[in-house]
């Protein structure tokens, strides 16, 4: 007779709120039911009551971690609408931003990812690496979190001392090819503990239409900054990352590489950062009637935009699909079958962001 | 998308029950079908290799919600826009797997019935609240 083991919404590991009821024969998953919207706060519908400058304010409150990548995507539709053309300087500046927080989630995924494992000593170490890319982000824009860089049309700050960022960036890159590489890359202990379980087959990883290093580790090749390249990509020349096992370990080892590939692009931007002014135009911008989407590559995946102008101030629309969204419910795929034991390991290995999610 | 492609694209887009002809806007397509049969565009999408992004629901004034499908694959995104018939869509969710908690939501906002979704529950609110949080007159939504 199955039994239900209720877990959430407060989770001891993930800060933030779902709940997962998860039925089991002994100890192996039978199925498992998500109740999400804990987290719902509207923002869709606050963002068409506000300015656009407002909005970008708002929609930068979206996620506490991946921020920039809302501004950027909510920018990119608006410029799309006006056919504003932003400044290559600033272009770059957004590039580097977005890699550095790319690395900021995956090292605080990497952080809980390795105390989930009873891997302290890596948590201790991987965090200590995390402050340090707070610090290089806080040099740039003043903030360790809502870095408020983006403005439709360009950039709201220069990053005045390149040379300096590279520094801090090859302190992180040592740090990373130190410890976090081999840590769950080569570690007999990450290895044995996480190689095999939750595994998302290719076809499985298609018919839920993951996105992100969820999908990447099973083998499907999807990024927007190849796909759809955006800001700066298709001049730095970004290489995609895949793995074809799909269990938890392939998605450690995708993001463990993604940091690696981070770290080459935004130390290739910051030594070819072109001169040139910051924003495309002075003052207020002026949306004319239209409609865009845009689509970027967050931490955790493909983020989509939908932007639709009545030309006042206000957009009448809109929509914002965040990568979580999509990722979660393939949490039953990985589940089914696998021990209950494992299941705070699986979930982690998502990545999940339910502030995203349920917006 | 090369010619050859979106010659391909528009043939099977033509052969879909109510659908239009299509508009390129900046780095999309576009398309507007009021009546277009969506269980024969999503089986149509699927064949050509398309992904569902999303959906986007907008209240209209006349009581029926206007619904977006956001397809894309590579560079190309394809949007159709459609609208419920009566509050109501059939259900993709039993074709495209990811749709299944995009109908969910749109349902718990804008109080849209999706004919045929295979587990048709609230997704965001409590469910002792009324569904079409986002088109209460006057309320949340109100103008």
């Amino acid at each position: 007779m199955p039994y239900t083991i209720p877990i959430g919404p407060y989770h001891p590991a993930l800060e933030e709120p779902y709940k997962l009821s998860v039925s089991c024969i002994g100890e192996t998953v039978q199925s498992i039911r998500l109740d999400i919207g804990f987290s719902f706060r509207a923002i869709e519908l606050l963002a068409q009551r506000r300015n656009y400058l407002q909005d970008i304010i708002l929609v930068e409150r979206v996620c506490g971690i991946c921020s920039h990548v809302h501004t950027l995507t909510f920018c990119t539709a608006a410029e799309e609408i006006a056919g504003i053309r932003v400044p290559d300087r600033a272009r770059y500046i957004r590039t580097i931003i977005a890699e550095l927080e790319r690395l900021h989630s995956h090292l605080l995924w990497a952080g809980i990812g390795a105390e989930d494992m009873g891997f302290q000593t890596l948590f201790m170490e991987v965090f200590a690496l995390r402050e340090k890319v707070m610090d290089l982000l806080e040099a740039i824009s003043g903030n360790r979190v809502h870095y408020e860089m983006n403005c439709i049309g360009g950039v709201n700050r220069d990053i005045t001392d390149p040379e300096a960022i590279l520094t801090g960036v090859k302190q992180m890159r040592a740090g990373i090819e130190r410890d976090v590489v081999p840590g769950f890359m080569k570690s007999d202990t990450t290895r044995a503990r996480i190689a095999g379980v939750g595994i998302l087959t290719r076809e499985q990883a298609l018919q839920w239409g993951v996105v992100g290093p969820v999908a990447r580790a099973s083998g499907v090749a999807t990024d927007v900054r190849s796909d759809h390249p955006y800001a700066a990509y298709e001049e730095l020349g970004f290489k995609m990352v895949t793995r074809t096992e799909g269990d938890v370990r392939a998605r450690v080892v995708v993001r463990a590489m993604e940091m690696q590939e981070s770290i080459r692009l935004i130390e290739k931007a910051l030594r070819e950062l072109p001169g040139g002014v910051l924003r495309a135009f002075e003052g207020v911008p002026v949306i004319p009637p239209g409609e865009a989407t845009a689509r970027s590559e967050a931490p955790r995946g493909e983020i989509f935009y939908y932007v639709c102008s009545d030309g006042s101030d206000t957009p009448t629309r809109v929509k914002i699909r965040t990568p979580t969204f999509v990722n979660l419910p393939a949490l039953e795929a990985m589940s089914i079958g696998q021990q209950l034991a494992d299941m705070p390991l699986i979930q982690a290995s998502l990545d999940p962001c339910m502030s995203c999610t349920d917006r | 998308m090369n010619e050859q492609n979106e010659s391909i694209l528009a043939a099977t887009l033509a052969g879909i029950p109510g659908a239009a002809l299509f508009e390129v806007r900046g780095h999309g397509l576009w398309m507007t079908a009021p009546d277009i049969d969506v269980l024969h565009m999503a089986r149509a999408m699927i064949s050509l290799g398309f992904r569902l992004s999303t959906m986007s629901g907008t209240a209209q004034e006349d009581g029926e919600t206007e619904v977006i499908y956001h397809y894309s694959m590579a560079r190309t995104s394809l949007n159709i826009r459609t609208q419920t018939r009566g509050g109501a869509l059939p259900s993709i969710s039993p074709l495209e797997r990811s749709a299944s908690w995009i109908e969910r939501e749109i349902h718990d906002l804008y109080a849209v019935t999706f004919v045929g979704h295979p587990n048709p529950e609230r997704l965001l609110r409590p469910p002792q609240l009324e569904e079409g949080f986002c088109r209460e007159p006057g309320g949340a939504a109100g103008n």
